[in-house]
C-alpha cells in the first residue's frame, strides 16, 4: 500500500486514482470528524464533499509537511463552521451528545450516557482536545499542529480534561490506577 | 507533585483503559453511512480535475513526436541533397539576385536557364581541367574559391525561391 506521501506525489503528476485512495483513505475519518462539528446528516455530506474537493484544488502542487489528519482537521473545522452558519444551525457536539440515546455498555455495564454527561460539563477546548486524542486518534504533535497552538497547551487541556473525568464518579472507571 | 508531573507527562493518557476510546468512538459515530452518491460526486470531480491535464499532456506528446518526425524529415531531406558536405553561401540569395550575380546570361531575371548555362561552364571545364575559367569570379557564385556544382545549386534556388525582381526588357 502507498504511503500518504507516494499517492500526494502520484496526484501531483495527476494521477486520479492516487486520489481516489486518498478519498477512500480518509473518508470515514473526515466524515465522523464533520459529523462531531455539524450534527446533521446534510451538513455532514456538505462539509464532507467539500474537504475534498478543497484538497483537490490544492493539485497539483501540494506538499503534505505534517500527517494528512493534521492537514484535514482544520479543513474540516473551517468548513463545518461555514455550512453551520450559512444553514443558521447551531449544533454542537455538547449538543449531539445531550440527544444521544442512551445505550449500555455490555462489557462493563457503564451507560455510556454518563460518559457523554461528564463531556458536556468540559470546556469547549479540552473536550476537542479529548476527543482528537482518543477519538480521531491523533497524536499529541499532531493536535498541536492541526489546532495550531504549542504542544504544551495540548498537554494542558488533555491533562485538565482527564482530571475532571477521574474526578467524576460516573467515569472513573475508565481509569486505571 | 503528581498532577505536574501527569501535566508534562508524553504518556500521560496511557493510564486510561481501551473501553474509554470505544465508548468514546460509539458515542461519536455518525448513525448512517455515507450515500454512494456523495462518493460519486466526489470522484467524477477528481477525474474532471485531471482530464484537461490528461488531455494537454497527450497533445504535448503528439506535437512533441510531429516535431520530432519534421526534424528528422529536414535531417533526412538534407542527407539526401548531400547538403552537409556543401558549404553554405556565402552570400543570401536574395542579396545575389539583386546584384545580378547569379544572372549569368544577363537577360535581366535570374531562372533556371541560369543554372543550366552554369552547369553547362562547369561541365565544359572540366573537360580542360586547366582552363583559366575555372576559377573565374564570374562564375564563383557562392566566392568559396571553386566553381563547381554549388554555386548551379545556388543560383537554382536563387531561381525557384525568389520572385523575378526584374522584368526584361519590353
Amino acid at each position: 500500500m502507498d504511503s500518504d506521501q507516494e499517492l500526494i506525489e502520484l496526484v501531483n503528476e495527476g494521477d486520479p486514482d492516487a486520489f481516489e485512495a486518498l478519498y477512500w483513505r480518509y473518508r470515514d475519518w473526515v466524515y465522523r470528524l464533520a459529523w462531531r462539528f455539524t450534527g446533521n446528516q446534510q451538513d455532514t455530506l456538505d462539509v464532507l464533499q467539500e474537504t475534498f474537493i478543497y484538497l483537490l484544488g490544492k493539485f497539483p502542487g501540494f506538499s503534505l509537511t505534517a500527517s494528512m489528519t493534521t492537514f484535514l482537521y482544520p479543513v474540516v473545522k473551517h468548513l463545518s463552521l461555514a455550512v453551520r452558519s450559512k444553514n443558521r444551525r447551531f449544533t454542537t457536539d455538547e449538543e449531539i451528545l445531550s440527544e444521544l440515546p442512551a445505550p449500555v455498555s455490555k462489557e462493563t455495564g457503564r451507560s455510556r450516557s454518563e460518559l457523554a454527561a461528564v463531556l458536556t460539563v468540559l470546556p469547549d477546548e479540552q473536550r476537542e482536545v479529548l476527543l482528537m486524542r482518543f477519538v480521531d486518534d491523533m497524536s499529541l504533535k499532531e493536535i498541536a499542529t492541526a489546532l495550531n497552538i504549542p504542544i504544551g497547551t495540548v498537554k494542558s487541556r488533555l491533562h485538565h480534561a482527564l482530571r475532571t473525568l477521574r474526578h467524576d464518579r460516573r467515569t472513573r472507571d475508565y481509569f486505571l490506577e | 507533585m503528581t498532577e505536574r508531573k501527569e501535566h508534562f507527562d508524553e504518556d500521560l493518557d496511557l493510564r486510561v483503559s481501551a473501553g474509554f476510546s470505544e465508548d468514546l468512538r460509539t458515542l461519536f459515530k455518525p448513525q448512517l453511512s455515507v450515500p454512494s452518491e456523495v462518493d460519486r460526486v466526489v470522484i467524477d470531480k477528481c477525474h474532471q480535475h485531471f482530464i484537461p491535464k490528461h488531455w494537454s499532456h497527450r497533445i504535448f506528446q503528439h506535437v512533441s513526436l510531429w516535431r520530432i518526425a519534421a526534424a528528422a524529415a529536414v535531417i533526412i531531406f538534407a542527407f539526401s541533397l548531400n547538403l552537409t558536405k556543401k558549404p553554405g553561401p556565402s552570400t543570401s540569395r536574395s542579396v545575389l539576385a539583386e546584384a545580378q550575380a547569379v544572372d549569368i546570361d544577363r537577360n535581366g531575371r535570374v531562372d533556371i536557364l541560369d543554372a543550366f548555362k552554369l552547369a553547362r561552364h562547369i561541365e565544359s571545364a572540366n573537360r580542360h581541367i586547366e582552363s583559366a575559367n575555372r576559377t573565374d569570379k564570374k562564375w564563383d557564385i557562392n566566392e568559396d574559391g571553386v566553381v563547381n556544382g554549388n554555386d548551379v545549386d545556388l543560383v537554382a534556388s536563387a531561381a525557384v525561391s525568389l520572385p523575378l525582381q526584374k522584368q526584361g526588357p519590353g
